[in-house]
């Protein structure tokens, strides 16, 4: 086999870790040292985080809801992409036929919502 | 880039499975938008409807197909090499939605328990919570379990019409995953019933992901998943026949779990006994028809050119699959438990209508497999339905001991349940003796002599603990504070109508359904 | 293209998945390795699609991902039922159902 086609993915890999190592060494070296508690809490986005599963705590079933609803709704669109590549040849059909598809989606989107499977609290 | 042509649809032939799917997507949304009062009402009757819908669309799909140029079959490909809907498809669907009606009817049956149905208040309360109380305190139901169903259903339909492994992978877990959580729904014993659900859940994902393994090695060997491209493959011999043999049995371990055929029958008996009574004599019916189908339309239809490389190992597994069912059987306590044995055993004798492969002049393996599938489902229908009668103040009595007497404290349901233990049997007279008549001669006429000798033995030692049932019923003294009977509303009283009448009919006038499914030809390629 | 790694590969995943479904107590873990057969599999129907030449088998594993996302919800919901009802997700205590 000719490993000199694996050369370019070698040097992105390594470039790729030299960055991380100047980034992380950069703000080492640059950035001021004072810590509180929300710099030592998890990051959530910048909002109060929720409670965590510290000292053999486990996490709430709302976690497994929200993930669950993500998966699925987010592998549907795995269809989307052959669709999108055939546009132009599947016509009319094609865009019917993915309407409808988006259509049982929104169904089940709706049952969520109206279910209370979006609220957090 | 090669040209691109649109896929055309037949959307006309496919209108049954078309209104079931599309039903349980519209069953959705009402869930979500409907107010709770009323909702079950509204979701049995939607349901129903479609049902019937789709019933009518099957005969009008049944009436236009058309003869095949050169071949035995009707009917047609449709959706691009898809889905064969041809005489047995149509057969099919009308069997399991006739079956689907009369289940549904069973689910909708709220007089028993008091004013809700069988299934659980509130999933997500704990058992034995106060939440759970108040739930059903305030009457909250579950009628999630009606857009389930009808999911179910459209899964069941698509599983033997498919006429590509790939659509019959994805029917597979279409009617598999709304089974699995219907299971886990009972009203009373949610523990046992959740228990249920997960040995399911597990093994079923576990037997489907062997079936998968399987196609993806058969698409190595034929480079194609349609059912007759995989035939000219086996009848050229192109491809490496370890693949074949290899995806063959894999298959065949995902379609046997379905049917529950010894060895892999071990789920059976504990989901048939935690899930709700209705979903129950649902499985027990509509997935044994669908999954046989499947079985049959994958094996004479693909592997039919290599016949001689699986005809031995269903041998075997016929036989075996009779033989635990029956003698376990023998020690059950539990009724519900003893019938999923008894379904494992019929399941055996199915085997032996598949093993014989027969497709001469006169009923066909195949036709005759139908019958008994249709005639069979009734019964078991019927059976649980008549389980879901018979209470205790804590839910169903279904420890045997329990309807010790029934025969003597109410002669009416202990009747009907005794007319079915003698169509399980195969008791002249009843449907039981039909079919099972048409199988056995059709796999004698196959020349599967040895497996129809053991068949009937076998059949001997069934009938022995179906007649212990009734000799427990009607000729044991009473138990103290014995179960009461229930008086059903009338929608189970119509399904144990419809299911002893069918019985009866199929059993003395077997000609005009038998017609039917020998109208229903060969299997199209 | 030489298949042959390939599929060695993707056998060697499909027995490990099964094997951890047969030994394994923990009903998530027995699940996880269901996914690992499944993911198995779609190695096979991509090098099968790749030996002769078609798109089917990558079409095929497109539909294989989905199945098993529906069955992780599907599966996830059943297992957090248990758990929340017995404090405990073991194969092997969930046992209420026998002879």
């Amino acid at each position: 086999m000719d490993l000199d086609l694996y050369v370019p993915i070698l040097a992105i890999g390594v470039l790729g870790a030299a960055f991380a190592f100047f980034s992380l060494a950069a703000s080492w070296l640059s950035g001021p040292r004072r810590y509180n508690r929300a710099r030592l809490d998890s990051y959530e986005c910048g909002i109060e985080p929720t409670p965590q599963p510290i000292g053999g705590g486990r996490f709430q079933v709302k976690y497994f809801i929200t993930a669950m609803l993500f998966i699925v709704f987010d592998i549907e669109i795995i269809f989307l992409y052959p669709f999108a590549v055939a546009f132009d040849s599947l016509g009319w059909f094609g865009l019917i036929e993915m309407g409808l598809f988006i259509l049982t989606l929104v169904a089940a989107f709706a049952y969520v919502w109206r279910r209370g499977g979006l609220e957090w609290d | 880039m090669n040209e691109f042509i649109a896929p055309t649809v037949e959307y006309a032939e496919l209108s049954p499975l078309l209104i079931v799917l599309g039903a349980a997507v519209v069953g959705v949304t009402l869930e979500a938008f409907l107010p709770r009062r009323g909702r079950h009402r509204i979701q049995v009757v939607f349901t129903l409807v479609a049902l019937v819908a789709a019933l009518l669309a099957t005969g009008w799909v049944a009436a236009g197909l058309d003869e095949v140029e050169g071949a035995s079959g009707r009917g047609l490909i449709a959706a691009e090499g898809a889905i064969a809907v041809d005489g047995p498809s149509v057969f099919m669907w009308g069997v399991l939605l006739v079956f689907s009606i009369i289940s549904v009817m069973l689910f909708a049956e709220r007089r028993i328990e008091g004013g809700v149905s069988a299934f659980a208040g509130q999933a997500a309360a704990l058992p034995g919570t106060e939440a759970e109380r108040e739930a059903s305190r305030q009457g909250i139901e579950h009628t999630e379990v009606f857009p389930l169903v009808l999911f179910a259903i459209g899964g069941m339909l698509l599983f033997p019409a498919s006429n590509d492994l790939l659509t019959m992978f994805i029917a597979l877990e279409v009617l598999s995953l709304p089974l699995y959580l219907l299971c886990g729904l009972a009203r009373r014993r949610r523990l046992i019933s959740q228990e249920a659900a997960m040995k399911y859940f597990l093994l079923g994902a576990f037997s489907s992901a062997f079936f998968v393994y399987g196609i993806a090695l058969v698409y190595g060997y034929a480079g194609s998943f349609t059912l007759a491209d995989i035939h000219a493959a086996v009848d050229n011999n192109t491809g490496s026949t370890n693949l074949l043999l290899a995806g063959m049995g894999l298959i065949a371990v995902g379609l046997l779990f379905k049917v529950s055929a010894a060895p892999f029958h071990a789920w059976t008996p504990d989901v048939y006994q935690g899930a709700p009574t209705p979903v129950t004599g649902f499985m027990a019916a509509c997935t044994k028809l669908a999954a046989f189908g499947a079985l049959l339309r994958v094996f004479y239809v693909a592997f039919g050119g290599a016949q001689w490389d699986w005809r031995p190992m269903i041998w075997v597994v016929a036989a075996l699959t009779m033989a635990i069912g029956a003698v376990v059987a023998l020690t059950q306590s539990d009724i519900k438990r003893m019938l999923a044995y008894s379904s494992i055993a019929h399941a055996g004798f199915l085997l032996v209508g598949f093993a014989g492969a027969y497709g001469g002049d006169g009923i066909t393996s195949l036709q005759s497999v139908l019958f008994y599938l249709a005639a069979y489902g009734f019964s078991t229908i019927g059976a649980f339905a008549v389980v879901m009668l018979v209470r205790d103040p804590g839910g169903e009595a279904t420890h045997l001991s329990r309807w010790a007497g029934l025969g003597k404290t109410s002669p009416l349901v202990a009747g009907v349940f005794a007319f079915f233990m003698l169509a399980f049997a195969g008791i002249p007279l009843t449907s039981g003796f039909t079919s099972k008549w048409t199988v056995f001669s059709a796999a004698w006429a196959g020349g599967a002599w040895p497996l129809v000798l053991l068949a009937v033995g076998m059949s001997a030692v069934a009938a022995y603990f179906y007649v212990r049932v009734i000799v427990l019923m009607f000729f044991s003294d009473p138990v103290v504070d014995g179960p009461t009977v229930s008086v059903p509303s009338l929608f189970t009283s119509s399904a144990l109508v419809v299911a002893v009448v069918a019985t009866v009919v199929l059993g003395i006038l077997p000609g005009p359904v038998l017609d039917l499914a020998q109208q229903a030809g060969a299997f199209v390629r | 293209m030489d298949a042959t790694p390939f599929l060695t590969l993707s056998a060697l995943l499909f027995t490990i998945g099964a094997v951890g479904v047969l030994v394994r107590r923990n009903a998530i873990v027995v699940f996880m390795c269901v996914e690992l057969m499944l993911n198995a599999t779609n190695l096979a129907l991509v090098t099968f699609a790749r030996v002769h030449g078609q798109l089917d088998g990558q079409v095929a594993a497109f539909f294989v991902m989905v199945v098993a996302a529906a069955e992780v919800v599907v599966g996830l919901a059943i297992i957090v039922s248990i758990f929340r009802a017995r404090r405990s997700i073991s194969v092997d205590d969930a046992s209420l159902l026998k002879y």
